[in-house]
């Protein structure tokens, strides 16, 4: 069981950092969700309809890229 | 072209019920295999088990990278800024598991050559290339997810730096480096079987981890910028 510590360590600051990311990152993306709604049910408010029922992220591209429809994403590695 | 698109997007669609379940089993076959079924090496002990988080990292952040790049070329040729978000999601990833090569490394370092950091060409080189795209990815969070300007210098950054990777791949080869030499893909030595099965339960791991990540990541990035356009729209109504 020689230097069983480092690869303890090394596996222990791989999940703890993945477990870091992931958390950092979910907060990130609740956080820009509720701002989307918010954000939506303003613009309805100003338009004087009711609110639409929140966007998935999948729509998010089609206002960035000023397409009126949900188009292909790219795809990933 | 069209026909890959729409073949693109369904696999897309698909990726929130593979991903992570493929990413799931294989973490845990490969932890499994790395700590229990893989034989352990005369020379360095129990830490030489770190390879098989080490080097699937390393690879799966090349590819993290090259994807960066591939993302970056396309967002200037078609201008469309999901490309933009897709070369950001990849090279946070990407940096994440170059943190995490480096980390691993440092720490298998210690105990094998007595020290946790070298200013060995390997690392060097990768310490570089953490660098490059943690400067493309505060480049591009200082802009807005919008601003088409700063997409158009960070792509062309981030296409430059993926030039490192080739230099970090061939370091231990043109300079004389601390680093062992490769041994995946060598026929002598070979690297026995069972730690060859275990390494490739690896790759398959942070390669499904890595790619799950880069389209959450991606998600994150366009939900970043649809706020970005909503906003400019609720401004524009308010002051109309």
């Amino acid at each position: 069981m020689e230097n069983i510590e480092y690869l303890f360590a090394g596996f222990a600051v791989f999940w703890g950092g993945l477990f870091v990311y992931l958390l950092t990152l979910q907060a990130r993306l609740r956080s820009l969700h509720r701002e989307i709604e918010r954000l939506e049910e303003r613009l309805a408010e100003s338009e004087g309809k009711p609110a639409p029922r929140s966007r998935t992220v999948g729509n998010a591209s089609s206002a960035a890229s000023g397409s009126a429809e949900p188009s292909a994403p790219p795809a990933n590695s | 072209m069209s026909a890959l698109a729409t073949l693109l997007a369904r696999v897309y669609e698909w990726r929130w019920v593979v991903l992570p379940p493929v990413a799931g089993v294989a973490m845990m076959a490969m932890i499994v295999g790395a700590l229990v079924a893989a034989p352990r090496e005369i020379i360095e002990g129990e830490v030489q088990r770190l390879m098989y988080l080490h080097v699937p990292s390393a690879v799966t952040m090349y590819a993290a990278f090259g994807f960066t790049a591939f993302a970056s070329v396309m967002f200037l040729w078609k201008r469309d800024m999901r490309w933009d978000a897709a070369a950001r999601g990849s090279a946070v990833v990407g940096v994440f598991l170059c943190g995490m090569v480096l980390a691993t490394g440092a720490i298998w370092g210690k105990p094998i050559w007595g020290v946790y950091w070298s200013w060995d060409a390997r690392l060097t080189t990768t310490l570089i290339l953490f660098l490059i795209y943690s400067a493309y990815l505060l480049a591009r969070s200082v802009a807005g997810p919008l601003d088409e300007q700063a997409a158009r210098f960070a792509a062309i950054f981030a296409i430059i730096g993926v030039a490192d990777i080739p230099i970090i791949q061939m370091s231990v080869r043109w300079w004389r480096t601390l680093h062992p030499q490769p041994i995946v893909f060598q026929t002598n030595p070979a690297l026995p079987g069972e730690m060859l099965i275990v390494l490739l339960i690896g790759f398959i791991a942070i390669f499904a981890l890595a790619t799950w990540l880069i389209s959450l990541q991606t998600d994150t990035e366009r939900a970043a910028q649809r706020v970005h356009a909503l906003r400019a729209e609720v401004d524009h109504r308010e002051i109309a």
